[in-house]
């Protein structure tokens, strides 16, 4: 049986992402693999005790399959390893202290670490990836237009696409009913083309570290497709267990 | 009113002295250019100052952009290695004789246009880079469309001209959340349209004939042009410059090869 358990955003947020693997191990349904989505670092946590939490799983756990999100794309921003210099996205919404912070916060070996990781991952009819395959910023939710959500997923070639970019739960049935098209070249008018597809969806995945006390995630069976959002609630709102959202 | 769309004059000054003289005789109000004013071709500063003196409104063009920002790392530049290799030499060539007042109009170029609900763009609204094939997907091809706020999208950069017509779309969306209650949405369009208006200076639609496209603002209606020019002059010119001679070659047939995208939809995040 698989189990897939996906997560994104622990955001440096160790206490978070150790109350998710407890919630996993309580699962009836054991989980098979797990994968984070990105933005395993943050600013306002211990990014390099996640990192190093991510690298070395204890023998009885999951070897997480990690890809990059927007956090990490600041760092390479930061190490100038991706085309764009000094982080300006970072700089725009976090400031000067928001660099400093992170510049501090992630060491040289985790930097090379998170370089080596993958952009997203193609398993069965689904991608799995931080933002979309437009842009590790493409920050998808339910308010965003049907077209756009449709034209992500024609672009993911993916049935399911699951992403973590708004840190929010949801999931998005798309139905690309019908469109005709016609296309006229010097040669003259084609025969039109029905493009209606069957129905496919886009799946936020939560947020494991952003709201502190609360973290949410993604369990998923391929085989039944069946979606279950997850919520725990840790640390001081512990006393109210983990229940099911 | 009667436009004239022209765009991927690559530096063809006999080309381009043809389609203006065609636009003159099928007595078009105004001329629009999508870019790729340069590259491949022998006269980049002659083309620029035309288009400059005759006041076209014009977008910015991947190879505009490539010569004003100089080419960057990534290798979307180019659709193929072949592509990449004959490529650098011709922007090398370029970059070393066009003036610098040209340089910085090219710098000024918007990377789109608008009028009413037309939109001009070189490649596609998200980048000068995107190849908008017919082939794309028709949901796909309506969101660039819809992106740019336009009925009709006028485009370039594949260098073979088509219209596509984008009729009767219906998308239904079903979003569930925790604890909120289903809230499925319909959405209709009538019809769209994307008009690619081939190439001026290095057509590959199978002839070496100089293609652009009019269009009526009244009627909506499209015209495919095809015109003739004297395309020897031209591929001389580029082999007395000392340009790849591939370039003459594939001019004097109207084809291409090695110009066929991977990923056409890649979209460089520089
Ligand atoms: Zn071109
Ligand atoms: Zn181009």
């Amino acid at each position: 049986m698989t189990h897939w358990a996906i997560l994104s955003g622990i955001e440096g947020n160790l206490a978070a992402y150790e109350a998710v693997l407890q919630d996993m191990r309580r699962q009836r349904h054991p989980v098979s693999d797990l994968y984070v989505l990105g933005d395993v670092i943050g600013l306002h946590g211990d990014n390099d005790a996640v990192i190093q939490r991510l690298q070395s799983p204890r023998s009885s756990e999951w070897v997480p399959q990690v890809c990059i999100g927007w956090w990490e794309e600041q760092c390479f921003s930061l190490h100038g390893l991706n085309s764009s210099p000094d982080a300006p996205e970072l700089m725009a919404q976090f400031g000067g202290d928001g660099v400093k912070r992170l510049w501090e916060s992630v060491s040289r070996e985790s930097v090379r670490w998170l370089r080596s990781l993958h952009f997203g991952f193609h398993e069965l009819d689904c991608l799995l990836i931080h933002g979309s395959t437009v842009s590790y910023a493409d920050e998808l939710t339910p308010d965003t237009p049907a077209i756009q959500l449709c034209d992500r997923l024609v672009r993911a070639d993916a049935n399911h696409l699951f992403c973590g970019r708004s840190g929010q739960t949801f999931e998005c049935w798309v139905t690309p009913t019908r469109l005709r098209s016609t296309v006229t070249t010097l040669d003259g008018v084609q025969d039109p083309q029905d493009q209606g597809k069957t129905p496919r969806r886009v799946v936020g995945i939560g947020s494991v570290g952003r709201i502190p006390g609360q973290a949410t995630y993604t369990l998923y069976n391929p085989e039944s497709d069946r979606l279950n959002f997850r919520t725990v609630n840790y640390g001081k709102a512990k006393g109210f267990g983990a229940t099911i959202a | 009113m009667k436009l004239a769309v022209i765009s991927c004059i690559h530096g063809n000054y006999e080309a381009l002295n043809a389609v203006l003289s065609d636009i003159d005789a099928q007595k078009a109000d105004q001329i629009y250019c999508l870019g790729d004013l340069v590259g491949y071709g022998p006269y980049p500063n002659a083309v620029v100052e035309m288009i400059r003196s005759l006041d076209i409104p014009t977008c910015q063009g991947c190879w505009d952009e490539d010569i004003v920002e100089g080419l960057n790392a990534c290798e979307c530049s180019y659709p193929s290695q072949l592509a990449e290799t004959r490529g650098r030499l011709a922007h090398e060539w370029t970059n070393s004789v066009i003036h610098p007042e040209v340089r910085e109009y090219l710098a000024t170029l918007p990377m789109t246009l608008k009028l009413d609900n037309l939109c001009f763009v070189h490649g596609s609204p998200s980048s000068q880079h995107e190849y908008l094939l017919p082939s794309m997907d028709g949901f796909a091809a309506l969101e660039r469309v819809l992106s740019a706020d336009a009925d009709v999208l006028f485009c370039g950069h594949t260098h073979v001209p088509y219209v596509r017509d984008l009729e009767d779309a219906a998308l239904s969306v079903n979003v569930q959340q925790p604890d909120q209650t289903e809230s499925p949405k319909q959405f209709q369009v009538a019809l769209r349209q994307i008009v690619n208006v081939g190439s001026v200076g290095e057509p590959r639609h199978g002839r070496p004939n100089a293609t652009y496209v009019l269009y009526d603002t009244d009627t909506a209606q499209v015209t495919l042009r095809e015109v003739p020019y004297d395309y020897a002059k031209t591929c001389l010119a580029i082999l007395e410059q000392g340009l790849p001679p591939i370039f003459a070659w594939r001019l004097a047939r109207g084809m291409e090869f090695a110009e066929r995208a991977d990923d056409p939809t890649h979209v460089c995040e520089r």
